[in-house]
């Protein structure tokens, strides 16, 4: 299961460089060792090659992680290395997005649906030489997620149709059984949430060790962990932290995947992540030969081909591939609601005229046209334009057609009249819009600075709002402010991105109500609008039958009610798939917008120095 | 005194070097051979080109520095240059400046300029009003020195890249406040010539032999360079071109073989 996740970043605040201490792996392979089938025909590896070990895989991110804890880690800058430490029960076939199995080697349904044995893989072990068991699931589940003293979004991902939660118990030391009072569709797929180790972790938890305080795991494994005390099942593990420099990860000695050779994997002895405040520093540090891969945008695809065949680098551009996830602006309905102030602006945002105004104000065209060089799609549902479940299609997994889809085409006349419909006009013909005492309606629209494309998005959007009389000012902050203000619903207008995938469940820490990253309108937690009452029922529905067809159906409702009648995101564009890497590093010509060489997603592991 | 340290450091250059070139047919030594024969200067600067990163790895600064003014060919000279660009690459943004705009040699000043891009892009400003590609632009017409000035319209061009089409740079490659300008716009042209706006080999060939101006035909070496890599030529194949056209066609022309046969020597 990959929740969504913001894909934010934010500044280091505590510096922390040491040294991990790893055992020395296995003797030899573990019988339940997971193989990955490299080059073998009629698999869905067949066109890939096994590898040779060595090396060390220089990646990038614009910001270093907020802490090591996956569980109750927001952003990608953090998952980005939590996701290369440690493994769930189930996981997606990077290549196939079929799920199979991850710790767990195999499972058997009951007629109901309603239980799933797991069944462990043996002999496997944690990053420092202990044995991986059930007590790990357990505790992950049990004491974890499913533990109200913990702050994690997983639970979101986890709720049951009736707001119960899977029950999770042991039933020897490798077998575990999962049972749901409901029928619960994507259950395996939630269940691909990281295993956290029990002996490393369970004296930090409140619940099980009542000397510590309350909350007390919601700070465990912060960057002031020595990297020595994180372990892990993943490929690799920390080995050091320099702030604002670099994260050097090192191969995991007990991994236990291997390749159609018997070579354990992963290859890299080491993977570096430089941080890169600037993603345009980023492309520059990837022509100079610092990095070995990075993801791009369309805009770097002309600066890189002039170097790239002299250079020995790829330049992969995927113009029918929309990456998943979604770009948006946020339109934050509890503005000063804690603070009671903001009291027009909020009653302007809680308006679904006005938030439809902002709609037809964006012109995706354009954006499309001049900062993604063609390469994109317009965007309008919350589910990625991939997943079978995309209310584009007509029907489950069926070509996109865009039939029903809920277009806002960029009209400002149209706009204009929706405001004015709302008494939101210039009284004082300053050429400002007022509200209706006169005051003059100001708005903030922001986004994370060093992002270019993000910035050239809100110039674009800021712009045509102050066309049709909305005093927009659009400022770039950093990432850390930009998240505080998210979560603090101190933003106004923000512009932002969030993870995406398959499966449209795994969105339900964003739209559900009471969602952990609900952040537009958090108070719809207490008090939810009609809309999101309805959305939240959709979003059980959509869980609560195992055929995808019908899932198909409800979700295709849920997402043209969030289209029309919410618009707390308002959605922008979404850009064709484009990556670049060394001609050196060998399977990296498999990248997807699901996984690639510099971002966990599968095939991290299965890349290699030629 | 020169040429005698020069050469101790080469013979080690060889033997570490060997392990990693000899996988592509020519060894250092090879390469070597074929740097210090200036006959067709352009063959001899791909080998150079091919050179650099071996001697990266085994020589110091101030070899390469010396050696990148008083190489006796234009290919050792190049390899040096080459060389001292990745060394370079942990110089902070003050050690670049100096280098860029000093009265070092243009070989040295040369191999700071793609590092320095790093820093021009990345530049900030608590002046009010600050706009970076202002700045960028601003340098590249007025900096101290020609290496300086291109650093800039590099930096100047990258940055300015989501905004500006094939057309536009078209028209910058033709006529632009400066050479460099001009020049780094023909540099980024390329990429439209290879993606958005592709060309064909013989379009490609034509604008670098008889594009109006530097900048066009710049664009045209660039992507023509990039074609000719990805086609099924041999080095001897680029080698006879390169002898066929010697001191005829084109600067930019000849530069397009020469980065070709650069990569087939291992560059």
């Amino acid at each position: 299961m990959k929740k969504f996740v913001l894909i934010v970043a934010s500044l280091v605040l505590v510096f922390s460089t040491f040294v991990t201490v790893v055992g020395q792996g296995y003797t030899k392979e573990p019988a339940d060792a997971k193989i990955i089938t490299l080059g073998v025909a009629g698999t869905a590896y067949a066109s890939l090659h096994p590898g040779v070990r060595g090396g060390t895989f220089y990646a990038s991110s614009i910001s270093g992680p907020k802490k090591w804890n996956d569980v109750t880690a927001h952003e990608t800058s953090t998952t980005m290395c939590t996701g290369m430490m440690l493994r769930g029960l189930t996981t997606l076939n990077p290549i196939t997005l079929a799920i199979e199995p991850e710790l767990a080697k195999s499972w058997d349904v009951s007629k109901d649906g309603l239980t799933i044995t797991f069944h462990l893989r043996q002999g496997i072990k944690w990053s420092d030489g202990q044995p991986f068991t059930a007590d790990d699931v357990i505790f992950t589940y049990n004491d974890l997620y499913l533990n109200k003293d913990v702050k994690t979004d997983t639970r979101d991902v986890l709720q049951l149709p009736d707001k119960s939660f899977p029950v999770v118990t042991k039933v020897d030391d490798y077998t575990v059984k999962v049972t749901t009072a409901v029928v619960f569709r994507p259950i395996l797929a939630s269940l691909a949430a990281n295993i956290l180790p029990k002996h490393a972790l369970a004296q930090d938890v409140h619940k099980l060790n009542p000397k510590v305080p309350a909350g007390n795991f919601n700070t465990t494994w912060g960057l002031s962990t020595p990297p020595s005390e994180l372990v892990g099942m993943g490929p690799y593990i920390v080995s050091s932290y320099t702030p604002d420099q670099n994260i050097v990860m090192v191969r995991n000695p007990y991994y236990y995947h291997y390749d159609s050779n018997g070579t354990q994997l992963p290859y890299f002895d080491k993977y570096v992540i430089l941080i890169v405040a600037s993603q345009d520093v980023s492309l520059l540090k990837f022509q100079n030969g610092e990095l070995d891969a990075l993801g791009i945008r369309a805009t770097d695809v002309p600066i890189l081909m002039p170097q790239a065949a002299r250079k020995h680098y790829n330049v992969l551009v995927k113009p029918d591939v929309p990456n998943y996830g979604t770009t948006w602006v946020g339109i934050n309905q509890d503005i000063g609601l804690k603070e009671g102030t903001h009291t027009d602006l909020r009653a302007l945002f809680r308006n679904l005229a006005f938030r439809k105004a902002i709609a037809y104000s964006i012109d995706k065209q354009t954006i499309i046209k001049n900062l993604f060089n063609g390469l994109g799609v317009p965007q309008w549902s919350p589910v990625s334009y991939l997943s079978p479940f995309f209310a584009g299609r007509d029907s489950y997994g069926g070509p996109v057609t865009e039939k029903d889809a809920v277009i806002f085409p960029y009209d400002l006349k149209k706009a204009a009249s929706l405001l004015d419909s709302i008494g939101i006009v210039d009284t004082n013909g300053d050429g400002w819009r007022d509200y209706k005492d006169g005051k003059t309606v100001e708005i903030t629209l922001t986004t994370n600075s060093g992002n270019t494309l993000r910035e050239g998005e809100c110039l674009i959007i800021s712009n045509d709002l102050r066309k049709i009389g909305l005093k927009v000012t659009f400022t770039p902050v950093a990432f850390n402010t930009l998240v505080n203000q998210l979560f603090s619903s101190t933003g106004e207008m923000i512009l932002l991105g969030l993870t995406g995938g398959p499966e449209p469940n795994n969105g339900a820490n964003v739209y559900r109500s009471s969602g952990g990253l609900h952040f537009w309108h958090y108070s719809g937690k207490t008090d939810p609008t009609e809309v999101e009452k309805q959305v939240d029922q959709l979003l059980k529905e959509g869980v609560s039958t195992l055929d995808n067809n019908k899932a198909f159906a409800i979700y295709k409702k849920y997402q043209l009610l969030l289209a029309s009648q919410d618009l707390g995101l308002v959605y922008l564009v979404n850009g064709s798939f484009t990556y670049a890497y060394y001609d050196k590093v060998g399977n990296a010509g498999v990248s997807s917008p699901v996984s690639t060489p510099s971002a966990n997603g599968g095939i991290t592991d299965i890349c290699y120095f030629k | 005194m020169k040429l005698s340290g020069l050469r101790a450091l080469v013979v080690v250059a060889c033997a570490v070097a060997l392990l990693s070139v000899l996988g592509l047919g020519y060894t250092v030594s090879n390469l070597e051979t074929i740097a210090s024969n200036e006959l067709i200067p352009e063959i001899s600067a791909a080998a150079g080109m091919a050179l650099a990163s071996s001697y990266a790895s085994t020589m110091t600064a101030a070899a390469l520095e010396d050696m990148a003014v008083n190489g006796r060919t234009i290919g050792l000279r190049t390899a040096a240059s080459g060389a001292l660009a990745i060394l370079y690459r942990t110089k902070t943004e003050d050690e670049l400046t100096a280098i860029i705009t000093g009265t070092a040699d243009p070989m040295i000043r040369a191999a700071a300029i793609n590092s320095m891009v790093i820093y021009l892009v990345s530049t900030k400003s608590d002046k009010k009003d600050f706009k970076l590609t202002d700045y960028l632009k601003g340098l590249a017409t007025t900096g101290k020195t020609h290496e300086m000035r291109l650093a800039a319209a590099e930096a100047y061009y990258f940055a300015n890249r989501g905004k500006l089409k094939a057309a536009d740079l078209e028209a910058q490659a033709a006529k632009s406040d400066s050479d460099e300008l001009a020049y780094a716009a023909g540099e980024t042209l390329a990429g439209f010539y290879l993606s958005f706006d592709a060309k064909t080999q013989a379009q490609l060939e034509d604008l670098a032999i008889n594009g109006k101006t530097k900048g066009m035909r710049v664009a045209g070496s660039i992507a023509l360079a990039s074609l000719l890599i990805k086609s099924d030529k041999t080095a001897n194949d680029f080698e006879t071109t390169l002898l066929s056209i010697a001191g005829t066609k084109t600067a930019a022309y000849r530069n397009a073989y020469k980065i070709a046969l650069a990569e087939r020597f291992g560059s």
